[in-house]
Protein backbone atom coordinates (compact mmCIF):
# COMPACT_ATOMS: atom_id res chain seq x y z
CA UNK A 1 0.00 0.00 0.00
CA UNK A 2 1.29 3.43 -0.88
CA UNK A 3 -0.51 5.24 1.91
CA UNK A 4 -3.00 4.34 4.59
CA UNK A 5 -4.81 5.54 7.65
CA UNK A 6 -5.52 2.94 10.28
CA UNK A 7 -8.16 3.87 12.84
CA UNK A 8 -6.83 7.42 12.76
CA UNK A 9 -8.48 10.11 14.85
CA UNK A 10 -7.46 13.75 14.88
CA UNK A 11 -9.00 16.03 17.46
CA UNK A 12 -8.66 19.78 17.54
CA UNK A 13 -9.62 20.64 21.09
CA UNK A 14 -13.09 19.24 21.32
CA UNK A 15 -13.83 19.02 17.63
CA UNK A 16 -12.78 16.03 15.59
CA UNK A 17 -11.23 16.40 12.16
CA UNK A 18 -11.35 12.71 11.38
CA UNK A 19 -12.71 9.96 13.55
CA UNK A 20 -11.52 6.35 13.63
CA UNK A 21 -10.72 6.58 9.92
CA UNK A 22 -9.39 3.52 8.10
CA UNK A 23 -8.64 3.75 4.40
CA UNK A 24 -5.90 2.52 2.05
CA UNK A 25 -4.51 4.00 -1.15
CA UNK A 26 -2.57 1.72 -3.53
CA UNK A 27 -0.13 3.09 -6.13
CA UNK A 28 -1.61 4.41 -9.36
CA UNK A 29 -4.97 5.80 -8.39
CA UNK A 30 -6.55 9.20 -8.94
CA UNK A 31 -8.87 9.57 -5.98
CA UNK A 32 -11.51 12.23 -5.43
CA UNK A 33 -11.84 13.19 -1.78
CA UNK A 34 -15.33 14.58 -1.46
CA UNK A 35 -17.42 15.97 1.35
CA UNK A 36 -19.11 19.03 2.73
CA UNK A 37 -17.14 21.72 4.58
CA UNK A 38 -15.84 20.32 7.84
CA UNK A 39 -16.18 16.68 6.76
CA UNK A 40 -12.48 15.99 7.36
CA UNK A 41 -11.04 16.20 3.83
CA UNK A 42 -8.27 18.66 4.68
CA UNK A 43 -7.48 16.88 7.92
CA UNK A 44 -7.09 13.57 6.11
CA UNK A 45 -4.76 15.10 3.51
CA UNK A 46 -2.70 16.92 6.16
CA UNK A 47 -2.33 13.70 8.15
CA UNK A 48 -1.04 11.93 5.03
CA UNK A 49 1.27 14.87 4.31
CA UNK A 50 2.75 14.51 7.79
CA UNK A 51 1.71 18.05 8.67
CA UNK A 52 -0.59 16.82 11.41
CA UNK A 53 -0.07 13.98 13.83
CA UNK A 54 -3.02 11.74 14.69
CA UNK A 55 -4.43 11.93 18.22
CA UNK A 56 -4.77 8.15 18.01
CA UNK A 57 -4.26 5.51 15.34
CA UNK A 58 -1.65 5.34 12.59
CA UNK A 59 -0.98 7.12 9.34
CA UNK A 60 1.53 5.38 7.07
CA UNK A 61 3.11 6.50 3.81
CA UNK A 62 5.54 4.26 1.88
CA UNK A 63 5.40 1.86 4.86
CA UNK A 64 6.71 4.44 7.31
CA UNK A 65 5.08 7.03 9.54
CA UNK A 66 3.77 9.90 7.41
CA UNK A 67 5.88 12.42 9.36
CA UNK A 68 9.14 10.82 8.22
CA UNK A 69 8.13 10.93 4.53
CA UNK A 70 7.34 14.61 4.18
CA UNK A 71 10.14 15.29 1.71
CA UNK A 72 8.80 12.57 -0.61
CA UNK A 73 5.16 13.64 -0.66
CA UNK A 74 3.72 16.56 -2.59
CA UNK A 75 1.17 18.56 -0.65
CA UNK A 76 -0.73 21.50 -2.05
CA UNK A 77 -2.65 23.23 0.71
CA UNK A 78 -5.62 25.52 0.59
CA UNK A 79 -3.79 28.62 1.72
CA UNK A 80 -1.88 30.72 -0.74
CA UNK A 81 1.46 31.37 0.96
CA UNK A 82 3.31 32.78 -2.04
CA UNK A 83 5.35 35.88 -1.31
CA UNK A 84 4.09 38.88 -3.23
CA UNK A 85 7.53 39.77 -4.65
CA UNK A 86 8.03 36.29 -6.12
CA UNK A 87 8.04 35.67 -9.85
CA UNK A 88 7.64 32.13 -11.24
CA UNK A 89 11.45 32.06 -11.68
CA UNK A 90 11.98 33.01 -8.02
CA UNK A 91 9.56 30.24 -7.10
CA UNK A 92 11.71 27.74 -9.03
CA UNK A 93 14.86 28.77 -7.13
CA UNK A 94 12.92 28.44 -3.90
CA UNK A 95 11.58 24.97 -4.78
CA UNK A 96 14.98 23.68 -5.99
CA UNK A 97 16.45 24.67 -2.63
CA UNK A 98 13.71 22.85 -0.77
CA UNK A 99 13.15 19.67 -2.75
CA UNK A 100 15.56 17.29 -4.50
CA UNK A 101 12.77 16.03 -6.73
CA UNK A 102 11.86 19.42 -8.26
CA UNK A 103 12.16 19.17 -12.06
CA UNK A 104 12.94 22.58 -13.55
CA UNK A 105 12.28 21.46 -17.13
CA UNK A 106 8.91 20.04 -16.19
CA UNK A 107 8.15 23.24 -14.29
CA UNK A 108 8.80 25.27 -17.44
CA UNK A 109 6.43 23.06 -19.41
CA UNK A 110 3.76 23.39 -16.74
CA UNK A 111 4.09 27.18 -16.63
CA UNK A 112 3.56 27.21 -20.40
CA UNK A 113 0.61 24.79 -20.49
CA UNK A 114 -1.03 26.52 -17.54
CA UNK A 115 -0.36 29.93 -19.11
CA UNK A 116 1.23 31.40 -15.98
CA UNK A 117 2.49 34.94 -16.61
CA UNK A 118 6.12 35.69 -15.73
CA UNK A 119 5.42 38.52 -13.32
CA UNK A 120 5.36 38.98 -9.57
CA UNK A 121 2.58 37.15 -7.78
CA UNK A 122 1.18 40.41 -6.40
CA UNK A 123 0.33 41.36 -9.99
CA UNK A 124 -1.38 38.03 -10.69
CA UNK A 125 -5.07 37.16 -10.54
CA UNK A 126 -6.28 34.52 -8.13
CA UNK A 127 -6.56 32.03 -11.02
CA UNK A 128 -3.01 32.75 -12.16
CA UNK A 129 -1.67 32.27 -8.63
CA UNK A 130 -3.63 29.02 -8.35
CA UNK A 131 -2.11 27.80 -11.60
CA UNK A 132 1.39 28.82 -10.44
CA UNK A 133 0.94 26.95 -7.16
CA UNK A 134 -0.20 23.88 -9.06
CA UNK A 135 2.81 24.09 -11.43
CA UNK A 136 5.11 24.25 -8.37
CA UNK A 137 3.42 21.15 -6.92
CA UNK A 138 3.21 19.06 -10.10
CA UNK A 139 6.81 19.83 -11.12
CA UNK A 140 7.94 17.63 -8.26
CA UNK A 141 8.56 14.01 -9.12
CA UNK A 142 6.86 12.03 -6.37
CA UNK A 143 4.68 8.99 -5.95
CA UNK A 144 2.03 10.65 -3.80
CA UNK A 145 0.33 13.98 -4.56
CA UNK A 146 -2.10 15.47 -2.07
CA UNK A 147 -3.99 18.35 -3.67
CA UNK A 148 -6.37 20.14 -1.33
CA UNK A 149 -8.92 22.19 -3.28
CA UNK A 150 -6.66 23.12 -6.21
CA UNK A 151 -9.79 24.29 -8.08
CA UNK A 152 -11.19 26.36 -5.22
CA UNK A 153 -12.23 29.91 -5.99
CA UNK A 154 -10.67 30.16 -9.42
CA UNK A 155 -12.21 30.75 -12.83
CA UNK A 156 -13.60 28.10 -15.17
CA UNK A 157 -10.79 28.27 -17.74
CA UNK A 158 -8.12 27.99 -15.05
CA UNK A 159 -9.94 24.99 -13.62
CA UNK A 160 -10.00 23.31 -17.03
CA UNK A 161 -6.28 24.01 -17.55
CA UNK A 162 -5.49 22.59 -14.13
CA UNK A 163 -7.46 19.39 -14.73
CA UNK A 164 -5.77 18.92 -18.12
CA UNK A 165 -2.31 19.38 -16.59
CA UNK A 166 -3.12 16.78 -13.98
CA UNK A 167 -4.25 14.29 -16.67
CA UNK A 168 -1.16 14.93 -18.79
CA UNK A 169 1.33 14.81 -15.94
CA UNK A 170 0.02 11.73 -14.19
CA UNK A 171 2.09 8.54 -14.40
CA UNK A 172 0.36 5.22 -13.86
CA UNK A 173 2.36 4.41 -10.71
CA UNK A 174 1.53 7.70 -8.99
CA UNK A 175 -1.38 8.27 -6.66
CA UNK A 176 -3.19 11.59 -6.58
CA UNK A 177 -5.66 12.51 -3.86
CA UNK A 178 -7.64 15.56 -4.88
CA UNK A 179 -10.24 17.21 -2.70
CA UNK A 180 -12.72 19.48 -4.38
CA UNK A 181 -16.15 21.03 -4.27
CA UNK A 182 -16.12 21.24 -8.08
CA UNK A 183 -17.32 17.67 -8.29
CA UNK A 184 -19.07 17.90 -11.67
CA UNK A 185 -16.00 19.26 -13.43
CA UNK A 186 -13.50 16.92 -11.85
CA UNK A 187 -15.46 13.70 -11.70
CA UNK A 188 -14.22 12.33 -15.03
CA UNK A 189 -10.69 12.41 -13.65
CA UNK A 190 -11.42 10.21 -10.65
CA UNK A 191 -11.07 6.46 -10.73
CA UNK A 192 -12.16 6.23 -7.15
CA UNK A 193 -14.18 8.52 -4.95
CA UNK A 194 -14.07 8.66 -1.17
CA UNK A 195 -17.01 10.50 0.37
CA UNK A 196 -16.39 11.81 3.89
CA UNK A 197 -19.01 12.83 6.41
CA UNK A 198 -18.22 14.00 9.93
CA UNK A 199 -14.68 12.65 9.74
CA UNK A 200 -15.71 9.20 8.60
CA UNK A 201 -16.08 7.41 5.30
CA UNK A 202 -19.65 7.61 4.06
CA UNK A 203 -18.86 5.78 0.80
CA UNK A 204 -15.74 4.52 -0.95
CA UNK A 205 -16.44 3.46 -4.55
CA UNK A 206 -15.11 3.21 -8.09
CA UNK A 207 -16.46 6.06 -10.21
CA UNK A 208 -17.19 3.89 -13.25
CA UNK A 209 -19.08 1.43 -11.03
CA UNK A 210 -21.31 4.26 -9.80
CA UNK A 211 -21.91 5.40 -13.37
CA UNK A 212 -22.59 1.79 -14.39
CA UNK A 213 -25.52 1.95 -12.00
CA UNK A 214 -26.67 5.09 -13.79
CA UNK A 215 -25.51 7.52 -11.13
CA UNK A 216 -22.86 10.13 -11.61
CA UNK A 217 -20.39 10.97 -8.87
CA UNK A 218 -22.36 14.22 -8.40
CA UNK A 219 -25.68 12.46 -8.04
CA UNK A 220 -24.15 10.00 -5.59
CA UNK A 221 -22.76 12.97 -3.65
CA UNK A 222 -26.30 14.32 -3.24
CA UNK A 223 -27.62 10.97 -2.14
CA UNK A 224 -24.81 10.07 0.25
CA UNK A 225 -24.14 13.47 1.79
CA UNK A 226 -27.41 15.33 1.24
CA UNK B 1 -9.25 13.14 -36.14
CA UNK B 2 -11.61 14.92 -33.84
CA UNK B 3 -12.76 12.39 -31.27
CA UNK B 4 -11.82 14.70 -28.41
CA UNK B 5 -13.94 17.49 -29.87
CA UNK B 6 -16.98 15.46 -30.86
CA UNK B 7 -17.29 12.87 -28.09
CA UNK B 8 -19.97 13.95 -25.66
CA UNK B 9 -19.46 12.61 -22.15
CA UNK B 10 -22.56 12.43 -19.99
CA UNK B 11 -21.78 11.52 -16.40
CA UNK B 12 -25.36 10.28 -15.96
CA UNK B 13 -25.29 8.01 -19.02
CA UNK B 14 -23.34 5.03 -17.74
CA UNK B 15 -19.61 4.23 -17.66
CA UNK B 16 -17.42 6.67 -19.57
CA UNK B 17 -15.41 3.90 -21.20
CA UNK B 18 -18.59 2.59 -22.86
CA UNK B 19 -19.47 6.09 -24.11
CA UNK B 20 -16.01 6.56 -25.66
CA UNK B 21 -16.08 3.11 -27.32
CA UNK B 22 -19.58 3.76 -28.69
CA UNK B 23 -18.52 7.12 -30.03
CA UNK B 24 -15.59 5.63 -31.95
CA UNK B 25 -17.91 2.98 -33.42
CA UNK B 26 -20.39 5.67 -34.37
CA UNK B 27 -17.70 7.76 -36.09
CA UNK B 28 -16.67 4.67 -38.08
CA UNK B 29 -20.26 3.84 -39.02
CA UNK B 30 -20.74 7.41 -40.23
CA UNK B 31 -17.52 7.41 -42.19
CA UNK B 32 -16.00 10.20 -40.07
CA UNK B 33 -13.04 7.90 -39.54
CA UNK B 34 -12.03 5.02 -41.80
CA UNK B 35 -10.04 1.78 -41.48
CA UNK B 36 -6.34 2.53 -41.22
CA UNK B 37 -6.84 5.83 -39.39
CA UNK B 38 -4.72 6.46 -36.33
CA UNK B 39 -6.45 7.23 -33.04
CA UNK B 40 -5.06 9.82 -30.62
CA UNK B 41 -2.99 8.44 -27.75
CA UNK B 42 -4.93 7.49 -24.65
CA UNK B 43 -3.30 10.35 -22.76
CA UNK B 44 -4.11 13.00 -25.37
CA UNK B 45 -7.67 11.81 -25.69
CA UNK B 46 -8.02 11.68 -21.89
CA UNK B 47 -6.72 15.24 -21.55
CA UNK B 48 -9.01 16.43 -24.34
CA UNK B 49 -12.05 14.83 -22.74
CA UNK B 50 -11.06 15.64 -19.15
CA UNK B 51 -11.16 12.00 -18.09
CA UNK B 52 -8.78 9.59 -16.44
CA UNK B 53 -6.27 8.04 -18.92
CA UNK B 54 -7.13 4.58 -17.57
CA UNK B 55 -10.73 5.11 -18.68
CA UNK B 56 -9.56 5.67 -22.27
CA UNK B 57 -7.25 2.65 -22.02
CA UNK B 58 -10.31 0.66 -20.92
CA UNK B 59 -12.34 1.95 -23.89
CA UNK B 60 -9.53 1.05 -26.32
CA UNK B 61 -9.29 -2.45 -24.79
CA UNK B 62 -13.02 -2.87 -25.38
CA UNK B 63 -12.67 -1.75 -29.01
CA UNK B 64 -9.76 -4.16 -29.50
CA UNK B 65 -11.88 -6.96 -28.10
CA UNK B 66 -14.57 -6.04 -30.66
CA UNK B 67 -11.91 -6.24 -33.46
CA UNK B 68 -12.42 -2.54 -34.25
CA UNK B 69 -8.93 -1.23 -33.45
CA UNK B 70 -5.44 -2.62 -32.97
CA UNK B 71 -2.32 -1.42 -31.21
CA UNK B 72 0.85 -1.48 -33.26
CA UNK B 73 3.81 -1.57 -30.93
CA UNK B 74 5.66 1.71 -30.90
CA UNK B 75 3.38 3.24 -33.54
CA UNK B 76 0.08 3.78 -31.78
CA UNK B 77 -3.52 2.66 -32.06
CA UNK B 78 -5.21 2.26 -35.44
CA UNK B 79 -8.62 1.36 -36.84
CA UNK B 80 -8.25 -2.18 -38.16
CA UNK B 81 -8.28 -2.67 -41.93
CA UNK B 82 -10.98 -5.31 -41.47
CA UNK B 83 -13.00 -3.38 -38.86
CA UNK B 84 -16.64 -4.55 -39.16
CA UNK B 85 -17.91 -1.20 -40.45
CA UNK B 86 -20.93 -2.57 -42.38
CA UNK B 87 -22.11 -4.55 -39.36
CA UNK B 88 -21.75 -1.52 -37.06
CA UNK B 89 -23.70 0.62 -39.54
CA UNK B 90 -26.50 -1.99 -39.62
CA UNK B 91 -26.51 -2.18 -35.80
CA UNK B 92 -26.82 1.58 -35.44
CA UNK B 93 -29.55 1.84 -38.05
CA UNK B 94 -31.50 -0.89 -36.21
CA UNK B 95 -31.05 0.91 -32.90
CA UNK B 96 -32.29 4.17 -34.42
CA UNK B 97 -35.22 2.37 -36.04
CA UNK B 98 -36.15 0.71 -32.75
CA UNK B 99 -36.15 4.09 -30.99
CA UNK B 100 -38.39 5.52 -33.73
CA UNK B 101 -40.71 2.50 -33.45
CA UNK B 102 -41.03 2.96 -29.69
CA UNK B 103 -41.98 6.61 -30.16
CA UNK B 104 -44.44 5.87 -32.99
CA UNK B 105 -46.11 3.15 -30.91
CA UNK B 106 -46.35 5.49 -27.93
CA UNK B 107 -48.06 8.04 -30.19
CA UNK B 108 -50.51 5.35 -31.32
CA UNK B 109 -49.98 5.90 -35.05
CA UNK B 110 -50.52 3.15 -37.64
CA UNK B 111 -47.60 1.54 -39.46
CA UNK B 112 -48.39 3.24 -42.82
CA UNK B 113 -48.68 6.57 -41.03
CA UNK B 114 -45.33 6.04 -39.26
CA UNK B 115 -43.65 4.96 -42.49
CA UNK B 116 -45.02 7.97 -44.34
CA UNK B 117 -43.65 10.29 -41.66
CA UNK B 118 -40.30 8.53 -41.83
CA UNK B 119 -40.18 8.87 -45.62
CA UNK B 120 -41.06 12.51 -45.40
CA UNK B 121 -38.30 13.13 -42.83
CA UNK B 122 -35.77 11.25 -44.96
CA UNK B 123 -36.65 13.28 -48.02
CA UNK B 124 -36.44 16.50 -46.03
CA UNK B 125 -33.14 15.52 -44.37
Amino acid sequence: MLASLNRATKQYGRTEGVRDLTVEFPPGEVVGVLGLNGSGKSTMLKLLAGLLFPTSGDVAVFDGPARAQRARVVYLGETDALWSWMTPDDAATFMVGLYDDFDVKRYGELLASLAVPRRRTKAMSKGERGRLRLAMALARDAKLYLLDEPLGGIDLLSREKILQSIVRGWHTDETILLSTHEVAEAEGLFERVVYLREGRIALDATAETLRGRGKSVVQTYREVLG
Amino acid sequence: MTIERTCPIDMNAGPIFVQIANHVRQMLARGEIVPGDKLPSARDLAAGLGVNPNTVVHAFAELERMSVIETRRGLGTFVRGDAPVAAMRRDMLRTAAAAFAVEATALGVSTPEALAALKEALNAG
